[in-house]
Formats: structure tokens, C-alpha cells, sequence
């Protein structure tokens, strides 16, 4: 009984791209560095009030949302996503409000403690 | 099997003598019951005890019969003919609700013959029933409606509508309760029922036969009973319906919302009716341990006083000594600068309307102040043991227990107004019971018969001394019960009075287990939690203390005002409604209603139950205890709890049937509580007559801040007046 | 030669600011109404402001109104009244003490002024009858 659920937890899963933490490490560093190897064009092609500075803190701050994720598969999809984004930003298949969703700018975040939920 | 484990006894085999013991009770409790009989519903057979009546073994398997006359709570007049069912070998269809089944006999409730009676009754019905369900305020939730499309015929043969027309009744003047359409009534005699055997009020009745039969009150004549809403709820038709809800909205617009009532301390179960954040009515729940299927008057139609004279946006009394809208953060920011002044000099009163919620939050907010000074503004004596023993204050027996009761003595109380749910169990102890009634107090109309004691402290001597006839009756009652009103405990020989109280119900005590004898009846709904989480009963520390800053949570029976206080006490009344209480306040802190917020509130009996949120609360209001929360933290004594959870979570530590909620937390202790009052200095008795604030109907209908604001009310009274004057 | 250097120009900005009061006055009116004009006064009205005609300008500049001085910079075309309303803008060439034929009823009410932003403005308010009553506090005695 035990043994079977020991082979469970250690059951081999088909890789989605990356076979170790070291390939998929490679793979999201060349995501990253592509991204950041376009961030001047995409200042410019989009014409957004935004410098390449501000673009590059945010494209770490989108990478550093995740890194925690240890699971190669779930790095892997992350990988196929932020590619899938970067070809669609690229080919400038999005338009200027998609890349300013980055940056939430206008959102008012609503109060989380107790006093100003009471007074808002 | 029981017979068998007794053959294995009597024949020696070796069994523990506790099991014996058991063997030998239940096998002769199997000899007491008589023998069930055996009855066919459908070919389901079902097993019934003798003399139950067709309509109850067929609700027994699930099968729900028709009918208009019949209702549990009530007596069985069998004259709708609705039920009828057939029985094999019976020749003609038998009347479910009236007969009694007898051995082996085979119900058909679905037959042809069923089928065709039931047709042939709603034919008669709706001859003379109009065809006015469009513009009928039962339509939807009515059950004639309901059962002529499920029972009735699919085609008219009506043509005498060319020839003499439709009956035709004139309406009733029932008062501003109750709106009659009379041309809608089909007879069933539930109202009249209803009147003479649970209101206690003879007023309703038939006049004429056949097709000229009317109900009425013989002459002309308001309904007035405190419990006069429930024909509404009994009528099927649209012949009784609700004065205030008339033409406002369908059953099926509305959003119903289970709840709790607090114009009393019965705590009685009801449905809140809402549609757009509006209350549109309030109906009973039903609740047997509580309010049956009944509810009050004032609670069913005060409702109209939640819009009006409300506290909306917070106040504070400007250099022109006039109260002036402000915005939250202005009224904290002055109270809480009065708060850090005044220092451990801060007193709060609890009011008759607030929740266990807001009276903990209040009381640890004044504790992390330095104060001690949360009174509630109904009084209750504090020698002895106080408080301390939930016994000496609640009303133990429960109020279903009332009903099993065979001697009452009721001191200084009016249960019909102080209580009506309570008043109508103890008439049916009256009347089914043969309970034997005495009162001391003013003679009042109880609706049942009872014998009058006398009117002060005196008449509970005799009763305690053996000096007049009943206190024998009451001693030797199996199940005696004492009702002490808390109106009676105000008096300044209160303790003295409850100490008597307590003598007699030891005198009498322990015949029944688990029966108690001692109750008090409390009058407001937040009285017990308050005294359950620790409040003083009573504003007369306050008077002594002098406070400079003084918190009213809805305090407005004046039981404190501003000659009292110092000059420069700073009067804060967080509430929901501009009354007494707003008046004298230096700082108006809206709060919600009953309706509004999900709150606990502690019956009479000790039994925790919660309101819910059915609508919004007006403008700025919030929440009671989120704004002594919002306070506390500006104050700089934040309370450690930020949402609901969190502070039923401290309810529980500070006592855990606070959260219990439904279920009633008995107590107990009586004689020690006994001796700990008499242990206490000599008292007094005051030979005053006792007197009472709710003696007849008008003064029941306005007695807090939401009935006061209530148009319905103000016409009751007004009504009740008028009805004084007339000469019948 | 004078023509030709402009300097009848000059005389005639000095013959305007003679004309509404000298320097000190000019420039108080320059920037009270950013225009300078002289011309013929053709009356008063009860509020104060007078109104000039000069058919030196043009069409349509050669009738004003001097708003009177209790006004201040918060002067606004509706503080003409109704009476002067006509010759001001070419309605009739008649100013109103001249032209006694104009009808005058009973039911004729005092032409107010537009009160928009200031403490006396017209506040929309709702008809509908609020679902809650509010509590008003009562006055102290």
C-alpha cells in the first residue's frame, strides 16, 4: 500500500519541453533576455508614455512574480506563454492599451484594513 | 426483542441489573400506549394510534390531502368538504380532516370518486367566489387559487351569472390591521376559530345560512386582539388580507429572508419580506419551541417605523447647540477626542433593541477605557447573587414548557402585551389543560380566567404563608410555574419581592426533573444577552459615578437624562432611530436596525438566535458593532476583531450560548441563588400596589423607538380608542 | 502731417481716456471690461448700469453696456433688464424712455438675474418621495 503510493508521488511525467531544472532555467532565461532585447522597439512602435527603464523594471517585476514556481511544466507553460506574448507584442498584433495593462496605473486598489473599509 | 431479553430475566440468565431495569420500564410503557391501528393510504400501509383522523395517518406517509377548513393549530370544523377522500366499502365520501380511521380501512385519496368530490366542492367554492385574483393581494400565495388549479375542473358550466349573479358581502370595518374583502370568503371559519380559541376574543362569528351566510362581528366592531394579524396568514382566500401590505407587491417579486423579532422578548421567529431594499412585510416563522406559526401585531406591523425617523448620516451638535449632518470621520474624531478625555470617566446604556454583537464590543471597549460603567436601562435587583446565576433571570421553563403547566401564578406581569406568544400558550394550558390561573398584579384582561391575588407584596406573603386558597393549589400542582414580570423587579423592593418568589417556587420545587419552577419574563429582546455578557441592570451607578462621557446603544425609554449627568458630559447615542435618546445627544452615530444587520439576540428563555441582513442600512448607517470597532481604533484601544466571525469568535469566549445558536442554554442553581438573596441584609417590602406600564391594547402598540415611528401603530392606538368609545 | 504720423490717433486714445475719467480710471475699466470706448450716454437703468451708443464702431459694437459698479468683475448679460434688453440688441432703436408705447401688465415680474454659482443657484432636487425618512433633529429651545 505504501509502496504503491511512494511510486505515485515520484511517477515519471511526460515533460512538456524541458527534461531537468536546467534546461527549463535556460529556457526562461532566453525568454527573458528576448524580451528585454525588444523593449526599446516596443517603447517606440507603440508610442507609450513610458521609458525603456520603466519597461525593463516591469518586465522583471513579470518574471519575479513567478519565481517560485518549481514545477518544470509549470515553468515550461509559463515559457510558452511569455513567448506566445512576446510574438504577439512584437508583431504589433496588440494595440497600446494591451502593453499599458501592464502597468496598472489607474487602478485604485480597494482598503484592506478595517478602518478605512468603515470610513470608505 | 424486549419480550425476549425479559424471558432471558425471568428465567435467571445472568444480565446486569441496570439493563433489568430498563427491560422492565420499557415493557411497561408498551403496556400504557394502547394498540396501534393499521390503515391503508393508497395501499401504503401506515400504523396510527386510535383516533386519528384520516387527513393526519395520510400526512403520516406523505400524502397531502386538500383542504381550506382544516388547521392543525385549531379546532376541526370539517365545512369546507375539500377533504374529502373516499374509503372502501364506505358509500359516499368521507371528510379527511373530521373522521377518525378505524382498523383495516383502505383510503383512496386519488381516486375517481376522490377526484370527482374534490371537483364538485371547488365547483360550489367558486360559484360564489369572484374572479378577482388580478387584482386580489392573496393571488399567488393563495389557496384556493392553488387548489382549483390542481383539483379543479378544466371548464366552467357557471351560466348563472345571466340570472341571479354572484353572492355578493359587504365588507367589514376590522380596524387598520386587517383589510376584508367579504365577497371572497368561502366559510372555512378559521378567523372565527382562530379568535375564540387562540386570540380569546369572541368577536368573530357567523350570522345568516346557506348562501347568506356571512362572518362578521354581529355588529359593527374592530378586531382587536394583539395577535389579530394571524387571521391573515390563516385565511385562503383574499377575504383577510394585510391593511399596510395592500397592493404593494406579489409573493413572487419578493426576496424572503429568514429572522429574528426583538419588539419583544419572546424572540419570535419571522420571514422578512423584501424587494428592492424595501421591507415589504413580515410574516411568522414557524417555530414550535417559540412562536408556533403565530406572531404579534407589533412585530408584523411595526415594520412601516423602519422608514421613518431614521438616523441617516452621523450628527454632531454644532456651537448653535443645534445637531448638524457631519461626515464619519468628523463624529470619530470629536468622539474619540471626548473618549480620550474623559478617560475611565465613560459610562455606556444598552437600549431594549441591541444585539449581543454591539453590547460585547461596547463592553471591551469601556473596559480598555478603565470603566466598569455598562449598565442596560432596565432594571433588575442586584443583591445576592445578582446576575451572577442566569437562573434568576431567565425564563426557565421555556415557553413551550408553559404549556404543561397545571398551576400559574403570574406576580407583577401582563403577559398578553408583555408577551403575546407566551399569553397564548398559557390559554391553551388553560384550555387544554385545565391549568388553574391566580394572578397578583392589576386586575387586567389575560383573555383567560384567572384568580386575582390582590395588587401588592402582601398577596406573594399569603401565597408564601398558606393564607389564601391557591397558594395550597400551587404547592400541590405536579408542575406549578411562576411568572415574575421584570417590570415588578424595578421597584426599589425588588430584590425583597424576587427573594419571596424564590421561597415559594422552593416550596414547590422538585416533584417533575428537569421542571423549573421560577421564571422571569423580561420585556425588550436585548435584556438576557446583556446581562449574559455582564452589563449591570439599572442606571443608577451612572447617576452616582457622574461620567463625562456617556454612550447610548438605543437607549430611549429616558431612563437617564441630561438633569442627571453633569453639565459637561458629552452624551453619545449610536442607534437607529431619532428618538429620545437622538434628542439629548451630543454625537449621532447611525447604526442599523433589526432587519438590517446580521446580529444575536438572547430571548426570554435564554436562547441565542440571529438576525439577518434583508435590507441595506439607510444612507450612512453601518453596522452597530463596526462602528465601536472604527472607534476603538482611533481611540487607540483597537479591538481585536475586524469582521463577523472574529467577534462571535470572542461572543463565544465570553459566553459560549451566545453562538449556540436555536438551542437554549438552561440553568440552574436555584437554591443557592435563593439563599444567597436571603443571606443579604433584611428587606424591606414595600405595600404599594403593584402597578404595570402596558395594562390594555393602546398601550401596547407603541412601546420602542421602531413602533413609535410607526404610522400602523399610531392608527392601532387610535383605533383602539375610537373603539373605547363606541358602544359596543 | 499730423494725419500722417498717426498722431490723430494718439489724440483721440487721449480724448477717450479724458472721456471715462482719466488714467487711473482707463485702466481700471481696461481691465474690468478689457475695452476702452467713449461714447454718447443713452440712460441709466434702475440697477445702475448705463448704456452708450457711439455709431463710430461698427454694427453691432456701437451699442455696450457699462455694468454699474456695484457689480465688479461678476458682471453678466443677464443683469440687463428686460426693458433695455430690446435696444441693445437692434430690437428697436427707441431707449426705453423714449418709447412710451411699450405695454405694461400687472403680471410683468422683475427680471432676475442667473444665480448659477453663487450661494442663490438653482439646485436640481428629486420629486420622488424617499424610500427612508430621515430624522430632523428639533431646534433647541
Amino acid at each position: 500500500m505504501s509502496a504503491s503510493t511512494i511510486r505515485v508521488g515520484v511517477k515519471q511525467v511526460k515533460p512538456i519541453l524541458s527534461v531537468d531544472t536546467e534546461e527549463a532555467k535556460k529556457r526562461v532565461l532566453n525568454l527573458y533576455k528576448a524580451w528585454h532585447r525588444q523593449l526599446p522597439y516596443i517603447v517606440k512602435k507603440y508610442d507609450i508614455p513610458k521609458s525603456v527603464e520603466q519597461l525593463r523594471l516591469k518586465l522583471r517585476e513579470e518574471f519575479m512574480k513567478h519565481k517560485d514556481v518549481k514545477d518544470i511544466r509549470v515553468i515550461d507553460m509559463l515559457v510558452i506563454k511569455g513567448q506566445m506574448e512576446l510574438k504577439e507584442t512584437v508583431n504589433i498584433w496588440k494595440q497600446k492599451g494591451h502593453i499599458m495593462t501592464y502597468f496598472q496605473d489607474t487602478v485604485e486598489h480597494k482598503p484592506t484594513d478595517f478602518l478605512s473599509q468603515f470610513l470608505s | 426483542m424486549l419480550r425476549s431479553s425479559l424471558i432471558k430475566v425471568l428465567n435467571g440468565a445472568k444480565v446486569s441489573p441496570k439493563h433489568v431495569c430498563v427491560t422492565f420500564r420499557a415493557a411497561s410503557d408498551v403496556a400504557k400506549k394502547p394498540e396501534k391501528i393499521e390503515v391503508f393510504i393508497d395501499d401504503q400501509p401506515v400504523l396510527v394510534d386510535p383516533g386519528t383522523t384520516v387527513l393526519q395517518a395520510a400526512a403520516q406517509v406523505g400524502v397531502e390531502i386538500p383542504r381550506f377548513c382544516y388547521h392543525e393549530r385549531l379546532a376541526v370544523a370539517g365545512n369546507c368538504r375539500m377533504c374529502l377522500v373516499e374509503v372502501e366499502k364506505s358509500p359516499k365520501p368521507v371528510a379527511a380532516c373530521a373522521m377518525p380511521v378505524m382498523k383495516g380501512w383502505r383510503i383512496k385519496t386519488n381516486s375517481d370518486m376522490t377526484k370527482k368530490a374534490r371537483e364538485g366542492v371547488m365547483e360550489f367554492l367558486l360559484v360564489n367566489h369572484p374572479l378577482d385574483c388580478p387584482i386580489c393581494d392573496q393571488g399567488g400565495e393563495c389557496d384556493l387559487q392553488d387548489q382549483s388549479m390542481a383539483f379543479g375542473s378544466d371548464r366552467s358550466r357557471f351560466t348563472d351569472i345571466q340570472f341571479s349573479g354572484k353572492r355578493a358581502v359587504e365588507d367589514k370595518d376590522l380596524g387598520p390591521l386587517i383589510k376584508t374583502v367579504m365577497t371572497r370568503c368561502i366559510h372555512c371559519t378559521r378567523c372565527i376559530r382562530f379568535a375564540s380559541e387562540v386570540a380569546g376574543i369572541d368577536d368573530l362569528g357567523t350570522t345568516g345560512r346557506g348562501s347568506d351566510m356571512q362572518i362578521g362581528t354581529y355588529v359593527e366592531k374592530f378586531f382587536m386582539s394583539e395577535l389579530s394579524g394571524n387571521v391573515i396568514d390563516l385565511c385562503p382566500v383574499g377575504a383577510l388580507t394585510s391593511k399596510p401590505y395592500s397592493f404593494t407587491a406579489r409573493p413572487w417579486e419578493i426576496r424572503k429572508i429568514d429572522s429574528i423579532d426583538v419588539f419583544d422578548a419572546v424572540g419570535s421567529n419571522i420571514v422578512v419580506s423584501t424587494r428592492t431594499n424595501e421591507v415589504l412585510r413580515i410574516l411568522p416563522r414557524v417555530n414550535e419551541e417559540i412562536n408556533e406559526e403565530w406572531l404579534a401585531d407589533k412585530s408584523r406591523f411595526a415594520y412601516d417605523g423602519l422608514k421613518r425617523q431614521r438616523l441617516i448620516t452621523p450628527m454632531l451638535r454644532d456651537n448653535k447647540n443645534e445637531l448638524t449632518p457631519v461626515d464619519w470621520e468628523a463624529v470619530l474624531l470629536t468622539v474619540c477626542k471626548v473618549l480620550q478625555q474623559a478617560g475611565p470617566n465613560v459610562a455606556a446604556i444598552a437600549g431594549g433593541m441591541a444585539d449581543a454583537e454591539t453590547l460585547v464590543a461596547v463592553k471591551d471597549l469601556l473596559n480598555r477605557l478603565g470603566s466598569e460603567l455598562t449598565c442596560t436601562e432596565h432594571v433588575f435587583p442586584m443583591d445576592g447573587s445578582g446576575t451572577d446565576l442566569r437562573s434568576s433571570y431567565l425564563l426557565n421553563n421555556k415557553i413551550s414548557g408553559a404549556e404543561e403547566a397545571d398551576a400559574i401564578l403570574l406576580i407583577g406581569t401582563n403577559p398578553r402585551f408583555e408577551a403575546p406568544l407566551l399569553n397564548s400558550r398559557l390559554r391553551k394550558t388553560y384550555l387544554h389543560n385545565e391549568a388553574q390561573i391566580a394572578v397578583i398584579g392589576p386586575k387586567v384582561d389575560l383573555t383567560y380566567e384567572y384568580e386575582h391575588l390582590g395588587n401588592n407584596a402582601t398577596a406573594i406573603c399569603n401565597v408564601l404563608n398558606d393564607n389564601c386558597p391557591f397558594s395550597s393549589t400551587l404547592k400541590n400542582a405536579k408542575k406549578p410555574l411562576i411568572i415574575v414580570g421584570a417590570d415588578l423587579l424595578k421597584r426599589a423592593d425588588g430584590a425583597a419581592i424576587l427573594s419571596l418568589v424564590q421561597s415559594i417556587a422552593a416550596q414547590t420545587c422538585n416533584k417533575v426533573e428537569g421542571w423549573k419552577v421560577l421564571n422571569i419574563l423580561h420585556k425588550v429582546a436585548s435584556q438576557v444577552a446583556a446581562l449574559d455578557i455582564g452589563y449591570t441592570p439599572g442606571v443608577s451607578k451612572i447617576r452616582e459615578a457622574k461620567p463625562k462621557a456617556l454612550i447610548l446603544i438605543g437607549a430611549d425609554e429616558g431612563a437617564i437624562n441630561k438633569e442627571d449627568l453633569p453639565e459637561d458630559c458629552f452624551i453619545i447615542y449610536q442607534g437607529h432611530h431619532g428618538d429620545l435618546g437622538a434628542c439629548m445627544a451630543d454625537a449621532v452615530l447611525p447604526g442599523a436596525a433589526y432587519t438590517e444587520k446580521q446580529a444575536t439576540y438572547v430571548n426570554t428563555e435564554g436562547r441565542a438566535q440571529q438576525t439577518l441582513v434583508a435590507v441595506s442600512p439607510p444612507g450612512l448607517a453601518k453596522e452597530d458593532w463596526k462602528i465601536i470597532r472604527a472607534l476603538s481604533e482611533i481611540v487607540g484601544h483597537k479591538l481585536p476583531y475586524d469582521n463577523l466571525n472574529e467577534i462571535r469568535d470572542r461572543l463565544d469566549e465570553v459566553a459560549p450560548h451566545l453562538t449556540r445558536y436555536g438551542e437554549v442554554e438552561g440553568a440552574n442553581y436555584f437554591k443557592q441563588a435563593a439563599q444567597l438573596l436571603q443571606e443579604d441584609e433584611e428587606k424591606t417590602l414595600d405595600d404599594s400596589p403593584i402597578d404595570l406600564k402596558i395594562k390594555e391594547l393602546q398601550d401596547y402598540f407603541m412601546t420602542d423607538s421602531i413602533s413609535r415611528a410607526s404610522p400602523t401603530m399610531a392608527k392601532c392606538v387610535q383605533a383602539v380608542l375610537k373603539q373605547k368609545e363606541s358602544k359596543y | 502731417m499730423a494725419k500722417f504720423f498717426g498722431l490723430d490717433k494718439l489724440a483721440y486714445l487721449f480724448r477717450i481716456m479724458k472721456e471715462n475719467g482719466g488714467i487711473r480710471s482707463s485702466l481700471y475699466k481696461l481691465y474690468r471690461m478689457d475695452d476702452l470706448k467713449m461714447g454718447t450716454l443713452m440712460g441709466i437703468d434702475k440697477c445702475g448700469n448705463k448704456y452708450f451708443e457711439n455709431n463710430r464702431y461698427f454694427f453691432g459694437r456701437n451699442r455696450w453696456v457699462e455694468y454699474a459698479p456695484k457689480y465688479g468683475t461678476d458682471y453678466d448679460a443677464s443683469q440687463v433688464p428686460s426693458e433695455w434688453y430690446g435696444w441693445l440688441h437692434y430690437k428697436t432703436d427707441l431707449t426705453p424712455d423714449k418709447d412710451p408705447s411699450r405695454p405694461i401688465y400687472k403680471w410683468m415680474s422683475e427680471p432676475t438675474e442667473n444665480m448659477s454659482g453663487f450661494s442663490g443657484a438653482y439646485i436640481p432636487y428629486s420629486t420622488t418621495k424617499p424610500k427612508i425618512e430621515a430624522w430632523v433633529p428639533p431646534k433647541p429651545s
